[in-house]
């Protein structure tokens, strides 16, 4: 190192912080702190209201499913009761004029 | 180390203190991914560097002002002459941020040009031809200021 860098390096000599700068930086970190706790606090709370919110949802869709599956059962159940009442009025009818001829 | 470092790069006791303490914060919230003293400090320098060169690059963009024209702080622990010294701490904030920085790391923090490129990630002989052409613009101006001081 040689005389100009000397100056340099003299130049450059550490400067020391100021005497107010550490309780500064202790303070930023206690904010930090205080904000990550209400970070978390409010994540863990909106995740908590989205959960049961995710529950109402499955519940309401899966009873809208068996009422529509209810509904279509229902309809097929109407459908074969209408088809047996119609067969068994030709079964009468027939059986009904097969006396009569008789 | 950390305030000296971003003053001296800076020259603004104010935004000396702003990047210190930030990169204190990142400190505390990253200390459990730092294993030793050695890395610590390292982790520091590099985090200072580069922290330092972004708040200029961001000042730059919202201010046009020289460094050239800004007061010397006061308080600045010295040795030797202090006009001299002014002047060399004036001619060093004048120039570009990466040489810059790798001044202030090779003459406030005594680190090797090795140690910088490791600090700054960059090559070694970028960290050295940035000393070397730093070092001669340097002792020109000094040289035509003040008058040979070799």
């Amino acid at each position: 190192m040689d005389d100009f860098e000397q100056l340099l390096k003299n130049a450059l000599g550490r400067k020391e912080q100021p005497p107010a700068f550490e309780a500064k930086v202790f303070a930023a970190v206690a904010d930090f702190k205080t904000r990550r706790r209400i970070f978390w606090r409010w994540a863990s709370e909106i995740v908590a209201v989205m959960l049961l919110a995710g529950g109402f949802w499955m519940r309401y869709e899966r009873e809208t499913q068996d009422r529509a599956a209810g509904e279509a059962a229902k309809a097929r159940l109407q459908l074969a009761l209408k088809v047996t009442v119609t067969e068994l009025s030709k079964i009468q009818k027939t059986v009904r004029t097969s006396t009569e001829e008789e | 180390m950390v305030f000296s470092l971003a003053f001296h790069f800076l020259r603004d006791t104010g935004a000396a203190e702003e990047v210190a303490q930030d990169v204190f914060l990142r400190l505390y919230r990253e200390m459990d991914g730092l294993e030793s003293d050695k890395h610590v400090t390292l982790w520091l320098r590099k985090v200072t560097s580069h922290r330092c060169i972004d708040y200029l690059r961001k000042r730059r963009s919202q201010f046009t002002i020289s460094l050239e024209d800004t007061n010397e702080p006061s308080a600045v622990e010295q040795r030797g002459d202090p006009l001299l010294n002014r002047r060399l701490r004036q001619l060093i904030a004048a120039l570009p941020a990466k040489p810059r920085i790798v001044m202030v790391l090779r003459y406030q923090e005594d680190l090797t040009p090795e140690e910088i490129s490791e600090v700054l990630e960059m090559p070694v002989r970028t960290v050295k031809s940035h000393l070397q052409r730093s070092l001669a613009m340097l002792r020109e101006k000094i040289e035509r200021s003040m008058g040979d001081i070799r």
